[in-house]
């Protein structure tokens, strides 16, 4: 079988610099035809530079934009194959609707577009606004009329600027599965820039978490979640819990390492780091990983799986689970997520605890990367500085 | 008491009417006396109803010559302003010169600068280059000074306006002239018409500057000027009159579609 690959976007080498501010450090990118690709990273982590390079709004300052065969980098945007959903729609105040909607297609010197408008007003769910004025939608319905206009032109590539931001959380989540079921009733490659995690696991296949101008990880949404490369990516999509270890021995595919007291076994494909005997290596592990025993019943923990102990120094009952903060002597403020199925009533704070995972939801990172990085505090929400850069 | 709590609650009302009412007051009187019959050369007195000068509009000498000269002035000079002042305005809002903070406050000059020293500088100027005034010298100066007004009402439009409209044009496939016809022009309409029609009346009713730079062309404001030394004829209110209704009507016609429009969109 063939792969249709006209709606491929390669991008090779492109970088962007403003005077001595890399936006964007030299980039390799494939986003193969038909994928719902999701550009995921902090403000001012160069992802909607990336994207407006692929549109032509932004002139790359090294590098070349491929779609398909055909090399778009000297194309100006009216002449790309591609078009955009912009943050904040930006569509035209001056003319309804319909002629927001018509107006790629009216450029394009196609007369008859009174069929085509209204089968795509019908398919956003706005036949009835035709002859508005964008002002007189709300928020939702101007997103879907932003959405009429970029997909009437059957655009090889859709890109998405943060199409979501506006709107409030449940609307967004409603608009997340009508934009992934667009997708796929038209596949389109869809390219979306978004500063949301959990937007973009929803919605893509691939994701490309970016950090500072650079792709730190690449793939799919599980594949990011279970197997984060960098601290980054750990803490910036979920939250990870790390623990520093020495590298204690190594055999086979196991890699046996020291923490504190005890020792802590790791798949040897789940570490990231080089991981030589006496090195040392990060350990993660995701909250939700974790089971929670008393100190009493440690001894009906199963053989094999990694443990430590600690003592519980706050604990969050949020309805389908309890969160716990743990001390332990390893790691200050452990974070464990239980399911709330058969709740033990001595789990609470003061109360001495064994947790215990199994060890092949351990992955090891390279101890020399801070241990905050991609957390709430470093890498805030979408602001002024992205919107600065425009 | 009673008579206080009317009056308390209806005090807006009240200053607003006044206030409306002194803004009026010279308009009435103008309108008034284009139907009085005067004795002698000076319309200040009223003496009788007649319609004679409405049904004569034209019966003063020179008169109507002064008034088709200034309205063809203040036509392009509102032409001439508008275009230039437009493309200063986006000049300056889009792009960054090296001259840009320098020709943004000197645009400003004309607006502040007492208009009888611009005037005079005007003339030693015309007269070191031994330009004939007249006609063209009038309109020079006045596409000069409205200038400024055009470019102060285009450029606050520019400036609110999305740049991002703009792009989203040219990802819909409008090569740049497209982008300008279709997106720019429109949306900045607004300014550039309250631009325009701003430049019209400075134009029309301009004297100083004009008086320096005529030679012995005659505009209207200065032909009123010049009637007030011998006497004045009824005509000059007749004109003033219909000047007055004619904007009146512009104003409702203005109001009525903006009505229209918006009772559409509800």
């Amino acid at each position: 079988m063939t792969k249709d690959s006209s709606g491929d976007v390669r991008l090779s080498g492109i970088s962007k610099t403003y005077g001595a501010f890399t936006a964007v450090h030299p980039l390799d990118l494939t986003v193969p035809q038909g994928s719902f690709f999701a550009l995921l990273g902090a403000s001012g982590c160069g992802k909607t530079t990336t994207l407006r390079m692929i549109a032509g709004l932004e002139e790359p300052s090294g590098g070349t934009v491929s779609l398909g065969e055909q090399d778009v980098t000297n194309l100006p945007p009216y002449k790309r194959p591609v078009n955009t959903v912009f943050q904040s729609y930006a569509l035209f105040p001056h003319l309804d609707i319909f002629e927001n909607v018509a107006f790629g297609l009216r450029r394009r010197g196609i007369k008859s577009v009174k069929k085509q408008v209204e089968d795509m007003l019908e398919l956003v769910q706005l036949g009835e606004q035709a002859r508005k004025k964008p002002h007189q939608l709300s928020g939702g319905q101007q997103q879907r009329v932003a959405v009429a206009r970029a997909l009437i032109n059957h655009p090889k590539v859709l890109l998405l600027d943060e199409p979501l931001g506006a709107l409030d959380l449940k609307l967004r989540r409603q608009m997340q599965l009508e934009l992934k079921r667009i997708q796929t009733e038209v596949g389109i490659t869809f390219v979306h820039v978004t500063h949301d995690q959990e937007e973009a696991m929803t919605m893509a296949d691939t994701v490309a978490v970016m950090n500072a101008g650079r792709v730190e990880q690449l793939g799919s949404p599980a594949d990011l979640y279970e197997n984060p490369r960098t601290t980054f990516v750990a803490n910036f999509l979920g939250t990870s819990n790390f623990i520093e270890a020495e590298v204690d021995t190594r055999s086979g595919d196991e890699i046996v390492l020291r923490a504190g007291g005890g020792k802590l076994v790791l798949p040897g494909a789940r570490c990231s780091a080089p991981a030589a005997v006496g090195g040392k290596v990060l350990v993660g592990v995701r909250p939700e990983k974790i089971s929670l025993t008393h100190a009493d019943e440690a001894g009906g923990i199963p053989e094999g799986r990694n443990r430590i102990t600690g003592r519980i120094a706050d604990s969050s009952f949020i309805g389908v689970s309890t969160q716990y903060v743990v001390d332990s002597p390893v790691c200050p403020e452990f974070e464990v997520y239980a399911q709330n199925i058969d709740r033990d009533p001595r789990l609470v704070p003061g109360a001495e605890v064994v947790l215990h995972w199994n060890p092949a939801h351990t992955f090891g990172l390279d101890a020399a990367q801070s241990l905050l990085a991609g957390t709430t505090g470093s890498a805030g929400i979408e602001t002024v500085a992205e919107e600065a850069a425009r | 008491m009673a008579l206080v709590r009317w009056f308390k609650r209806h005090l807006v009302v009240i200053a607003g009417l006044l206030t409306l009412g002194y803004l009026l007051l010279p308009n009435i009187v103008v309108t008034v006396f284009s139907f009085n019959n005067p004795k002698g050369r000076f319309n200040y007195e009223w003496q009788e109803f007649s319609t004679e000068a409405w049904t004569d509009p034209c019966g003063v000498a020179d008169m109507c010559g002064s008034l088709s000269l200034s309205l063809r002035i203040a036509a392009w000079a509102t032409v001439g302003a508008t275009v230039l002042g437009t493309m200063i305005a986006f000049a300056l809002v889009r792009y960054r010169f090296r001259a840009r903070g320098a020709v943004n406050s000197l645009i400003f000059l004309p607006m502040a600068m007492p208009e009888v020293v611009m005037a005079a500088s005007l003339l030693t100027l015309f007269l070191n280059l031994g330009a004939q005034l007249g006609f063209w010298t009038i309109l020079i100066a006045h596409i000069m000074f409205c200038l400024s007004f055009v470019v102060t009402a285009v450029k606050a439009r520019v400036m609110s306006m999305d740049p991002r409209l703009e792009q989203a044009a040219q990802d819909l496939y409008a090569g740049p002239v497209q982008t300008f016809l279709r997106v720019t022009l429109p949306i900045a309409a607004p300014g550039i018409a309250a631009g325009a029609l701003l430049a019209f009346a400075l134009s029309f009713d301009d004297f100083i500057i004009t008086n320096f730079n005529a030679g012995s062309t005659v505009t209207f404001p200065m032909f009123v000027w010049g009637s007030a030394q011998r006497g004045t004829p009824v005509q000059i209110n007749v004109i003033g009159t219909a000047m007055f209704i004619v904007a009146v009507l512009f104003v409702l016609a203005g109001m009525v579609i903006g009505n229209r429009r918006n009772r559409q969109k509800a």
